[in-house]
């Protein structure tokens, strides 16, 4: 096979999964899990062949559209950091589609969850393959739809009708400046296209402009849910939670990392800066949020977004490797964390707070424990791959600023603190629920998935035995790193206090909350702390505020002007005058539409006769 | 020739169908009467495909299929003057396929008098397919009153609450649009000494000898103002909610689909080529009034409970984007317009075909009454969801490309990029109305007494009739918006070559030199 045809059949393969999916009509809820879950193996094979025999990248275009001089293509772009995505997007994505064969076994609406994914699957592969900024956007608002379609999955419920609006418009939020931004470089530099835009920006640094980063960093604040557009996440966990280990973990979210990464020299210092503070704000803001949560998939999902935020931070400082990195390992340790979830939240018939769980390392050992190994990859315990990323991390922040390397570290220690609180209390202590006591262990369509992830959670960190020299950019910032003045004392410090993170996050936790608690300490001992936290610096409210008091009314406002005022009164009133002048033609006009018909044809007639002459 | 004869045969088989049904059919329901009314809806639809495959882009300055009969008013310069181009190529098609979606659809439904009612939709399909072959100016005037009359009439007879006032505010309103564009037509030809009354005399005639630049401003304020109340321009769009309010669905289709993008048309293929000066001095408002469609109508559409009504204030809204585009003066600007006249009417037509769908089911357009429409018929959803995604602009569907390429001509110019900031909060504006839409609709749980009413009248899914009229639409919409080249090659070619021969170009040199060559002229 021909690499071309390899990564059009890779790109299709799961759009027409989809199609067929939805072909199946009323046999989709029987065949549909065994179509998606060939078409993940099938997505995976592909990747390896085309793996196998890719040459350092691999460039293709074809014209799309074009108007006078203006011309938009579409073609395909496959370097390091596309095929280091793709590896683990496939991956991730054939454990996820296993488990959820499992997972959703008893839901009615099989057909649509699996066409949902397998959509995802090729709107996530377009953004990978993109080569220009125009087919990112395209597959980029496709994502979102796919990701709108997957949290209303439960579309009965109000939750899940509030929460993919929310996602999608909160995007689009992100995507007007995106746009905006796109457009904006596509003037300036003449084209969108990712290898021309990097050789432009090094022949002409002066074409670099701040405002057009800003913009165009928009779309990853929406996208990777950054502050302020980080409220779509959390409620996005009213989805089925293969789709929250999936596409609000592992890839989508990731894939706003993955555009700076690809744009990254036409970024200015400016913007970069800007990019590592707030991204340090996320780190520790969403850290923060996870500790007033009581429902398990919530205090992932803040979790995710606290480590969206570190990636966002080191990219900030221009270590976009290690942004990817950490963006890989992530995505493995955290879609375990979230299948893990889905398993626990299975096996407690739908129970989802953790106050409600308790003890169930004993009944479900395999759950158990592959969760404990994605919580220690998170809190980056030394050996688990979660360490590797995040321990370059501190370096080069320690490199970069101090006081973002101690916030950073702080961080690190709020990630053990969260995730301690979690563990301890739902699997160990005992049942504090009907629900959990009666739980048991998952089937094997769903424990494999989890074996195997964790295997990735603890391997993929070491990233030079990656095969096909996958993460080569990776590798350089790495080495980059180890360059450094002084790097030996840097990483024995760094060390020590990484370390000291997780150890005292984890015993701080286990002393405060106890085993298997059935209530929140820290909102019995500290009221006002917890109600702080609970409020997320009350961003939701006042994005509420603003639709509820100030859109609102201006929309009614504005629609009474226009229903009144305009129509009602100068539209009216100017027909009044039209009447009040017309009485003396009431004889011939009488309103009826039957007499302007004949009028017009009389008027026709006129016409005609004027037309040859007679008069 | 043949194919000349193909062209013309795609406006007199409508006619001769709709003649067929008001004189001498008594019951559409038996199998004659419908095989004529597939014939009739079906065969210029295939027609209209046969002419795209056979277009030749290459005839550069002439229209493809020329078509010239005499009509006794040769004195006046004017004969029934048939023709397609890059411009009016796409909106023909657009025309068959909506009409034909209609068509179908009125033919299996239950209105009363149906004769009467699937006539009259044949004789505006008949207009419409007029108005866009059309070259000379009279008749593509007249066929696009052929095709108004009888939307009126269907309002008068067959509209929802407030008919009569309704149908009366439309038509007054209209008839004044029009009045403005044919006194701005006729002005035109007249000061410009064509020889013939249709567009390509007449783009001659002005090539050889421009008219004054204060001529040039008055007879594009005639047809500016007299196109854009056809096309519902902020604030003169108060008809239009309001009659597709009230409109049945086949007159809504058509008119909100095709008929109103008469004016768009108008200003696209006639007015901004050939009044260059007179565009430019106009330029500013074509941009304001347009962001006072997309911003004031979008926020109103946000304050609307009645379906309908939003379906009609969203479509003013969308033709917001059409008056900016046209404001940059620009290739790229016009194809975008283009594009965005073609993916608007479908996705129009398609949501108000799916909004009479949805109130067979819930018996009511109020939105706040309904919900759970996913659990009483899924399909109906999915095609409902897939509509307003397209037409807020979802890529994959045509509507994104209109707005994606309106927006980037505007951010060509600096002096127009304040614009493109304005316009593309629509985007945002857009996603929430219809998101909140789809939320209402189509989320959460059936009221039992839905529920109960569904399973009395056996209305159930979606019908095959149903379906197919909806995928006719929307697998249009979906094959512009894979393929946009579809359209756009020929479009591209074709407004290359008016938009440069009057050198007609917003960048300032361009306008420079035009000027320049005026000057030289004069003297």
């Amino acid at each position: 096979m021909d690499i071309l045809t390899n990564l059009l059949s890779l790109l299709f393969l799961p759009l027409g999964t989809s199609i067929l999916i939805i072909a199946l009509g009323k046999h989709r809820k029987k065949y549909a899990p065994i179509v998606a879950f060939m078409s993940a193996i099938g997505a995976l094979s592909l990747s390896y062949i085309l793996l196998k025999n890719l040459p350092e990248s691999v460039h293709y275009s074809w014209e799309w559209l074009a108007f006078g001089d203006s011309k938009f293509y579409i073609g395909i772009l496959l370097d390091n950091i596309g095929a280091t995505m793709l590896a683990m997007v496939s991956i991730v994505a054939l454990c996820i589609v296993t488990f959820s064969i499992g997972y959703m076994s008893d839901d009615a609406a099989k057909g649509r969850f699996f066409a949902g994914v397998a959509f995802f699957m090729f709107s996530m592969t377009g953004i990978i393959l993109a080569d220009n900024l125009i087919m990112i956007f395209l597959f980029w608002e496709l994502v979102g739809f796919s990701s709108y379609l997957l949290i209303g999955h439960y579309f009965q419920k109000e939750e899940a009708k509030s929460a993919s609006q929310k996602a999608f418009i909160v995007n689009r939020i992100g995507d007007f400046g995106f746009l905006i931004g796109i457009i904006l470089t596509y003037w300036q530099f003449g084209t969108t296209n990712i290898e021309l835009l990097s050789i432009q920006s090094g022949i002409d640094p002066s074409l670099m402009s701040t405002f057009i980063g800003f913009l165009l960093i928009c779309g990853f604040i929406g996208k990777s849910a950054q502050f302020p557009l980080h409220v779509w996440l959390p409620d996005a966990m009213a989805g089925p939670t293969p789709v929250s280990a999936l596409i609000h973990a592992a890839t989508m979210v990731a894939a706003g990392i993955y555009l700076l990464i690809r744009i990254d020299f036409i970024l200015t210092s400016q913007v970069l800066l800007f990019i590592a503070y707030s991204g340090t704000f996320v780190a520790l803001f969403a850290g923060f949020c996870a500790f007033a949560q009581d429902d398990i998939k919530r205090i992932l999902a803040y979790s995710t977004l606290s480590q969206l935020g570190y990636m966002a931070a080191i990219f900030g400082m221009g270590y976009s490797g290690i942004a990817l990195f950490h963006l890989i390992t992530h995505a493995f340790f955290k879609a375990l964390l979230f299948l893990g979830a889905g398993a626990v939240i299975h096996a407690c018939h739908h129970e989802q707070s953790i106050f409600k769980m308790g003890g169930l390392f004993k009944k479900m050992p395999i759950t158990s424990i592959t969760f404990i190994i994605g919580t220690l990859a998170l809190c980056g315990v030394y050996g688990f791959s979660g360490f590797y990323s995040k321990d370059s991390i501190l370096i080069a922040a320690n490199d970069y600023n101090s006081t973002l390397f101690y916030f950073l570290v702080f961080g690190a220690f709020m990630t053990a603190g969260y995730m301690g609180r979690l563990i301890w209390i739902v699997f160990f202590g005992k049942a504090n629920s009907e629900a959990a006591s009666s739980a048991h262990e998952v089937s094997a369509v769903m424990t494999v998935p989890l074996i195997l992830l964790s295997g990735f959670a603890i391997f993929v960190g070491l990233n030079a035995y990656w095969p096909f020299g996958l993460g080569a950019s990776i590798v350089s910032d790495l080495d980059h790193l180890h360059h450094l003045s002084g790097y030996k004392e840097i990483h024995k410090w760094v060390l020590i206090l990484g370390s000291a993170a997780w150890i005292v996050g984890l015993g701080v936790s286990l002393i405060f909350y106890g085993k298997g608690s059935s209530e929140d300490r820290l909102q019995l001992k500290f009221p006002k702390v917890f109600a702080f936290l609970k409020g997320r610096l009350w961003v939701d409210e006042l994005y509420q505020y603003y639709v509820n008091h100030i859109q609102k009314p201006v929309a009614e406002f504005l629609s009474f002007v226009d229903e009144v005022i305009l129509r009602g009164i100068i539209v009216r009133g100017g027909a009044g005058l039209v009447g009040v002048l017309g009485v003396g033609f009431r004889l011939l006009q009488v309103g009826k539409i039957n007499n302007y018909v004949l009028w017009f044809f009389v008027g026709l007639l006129l016409f005609w006769l004027y037309g040859i002459d007679l008069f | 020739m043949m194919y000349s004869h193909l062209l013309f045969s795609t406006i007199w088989i409508p006619f001769i169908c709709g003649l067929i049904f008001l004189v001498s059919v008594k019951d559409v329901k038996t199998l004659g009467a419908r095989l004529l009314g597939l014939c009739g809806g079906v065969l210029p639809f295939v027609f209209a495909w046969i002419l795209y495959f056979k277009y030749d882009a290459s005839l550069l300055e002439a229209y493809n299929f020329e078509l010239i009969l005499p009509t006794g008013l040769e004195s006046l310069g004017i004969f029934l003057h048939l023709g397609l181009n890059g411009i009016s190529l796409p909106l023909f098609i657009l025309s068959a396929t909506v009409g034909l979606s209609a068509i179908v659809y009125a033919l299996f439904s239950n209105a009363e008098r149906l004769n009467l009612y699937v006539g009259l939709l044949f004789i505006m399909f008949s207009g419409l397919m007029g108005t866009f072959a059309s070259v000379d100016l009279f008749f593509f005037y007249f066929f696009h009153e052929f095709a108004l009359i009888p939307t009126f009439i269907m309002i008068m007879i067959w509209g929802g609450v407030a008919r009569h006032a309704v149908a009366l505010e439309m038509t007054i309103y209209l008839t004044l649009g029009a009045l403005l564009s044919l006194i701005g037509l006729i002005a035109l030809y007249q000061q410009s000494g064509a020889e013939a009354f249709n567009m390509i005399a007449l783009k001659d005639a002005l090539l050889e000898q421009p008219i004054s630049e204060v001529l040039q401003n008055n007879i594009f304020a005639l047809l500016f103002f007299g196109f854009g109340i056809l096309v519902s321009l902020f604030p003169f769009h108060t008809w239009a909610p309001k009659g597709y309010g009230a409109a049945p669905t086949g007159a809504a289709m058509l008119h909100a689909g095709v008929l109103k993008k008469f004016g768009l048309y108008g200003l696209l293929q006639i007015a901004i080529p050939f009044l260059p000066a007179g565009s430019e001095a106009w330029g500013f408002w074509l941009l304001l009034l347009g962001l006072g469609n997309i911003l004031v109508i979008g926020l109103v559409t946000l304050a609307q409970k009645d379906l309908k009504q939003m379906i009609g204030y969203s479509s003013v809204m969308h033709m917001g984007y059409a008056f900016i585009g046209l404001g940059t003066f620009s290739i790229l600007g016009a194809g975008g317009v283009l594009l965005l006249l073609v993916a608007h009417g479908l996705s129009v037509a398609l949501l108000f075909l799916l909004s009479t769908c949805i109130y067979k089911r819930f018996s009511t357009f109020n939105m706040d009454e309904m919900g759970g429409l996913g659990q009483i018929a899924p399909n109906l959803s999915a095609f409902f969801a897939l509509a307003i995604l397209a037409s807020i602009g979802l890529p994959g569907f045509a509507n994104f490309w209109g707005e994606f390429i309106i927006f980037t001509a505007l951010g060509e110019s600096e002096s127009t990029r304040w614009v493109l900031y304005l316009a593309a909060l629509g985007i945002i504006i857009s996603a929430v109305y219809g998101l909140r839409a789809v939320g209402n609709i189509v989320f959460g749980v059936a009221k039992e007494s839905v529920i109960q009413a569904n399973t009395a009248s056996k209305v159930g899914d979606m019908n095959p009739i149903e379906k197919f009229s909806a995928t006719v639409l929307l697998g249009s919409l979906l094959l512009i918006g894979v393929y946009p080249k579809i359209f756009s090659d020929y479009s591209n070619k074709t407004l290359q070559n008016i938009y440069s021969d009057t050198s007609l170009l917003l960048n300032d040199e361009y306008v420079g030199d035009f000027k320049l060559e005026r000057d030289t002229e004069y003297e």
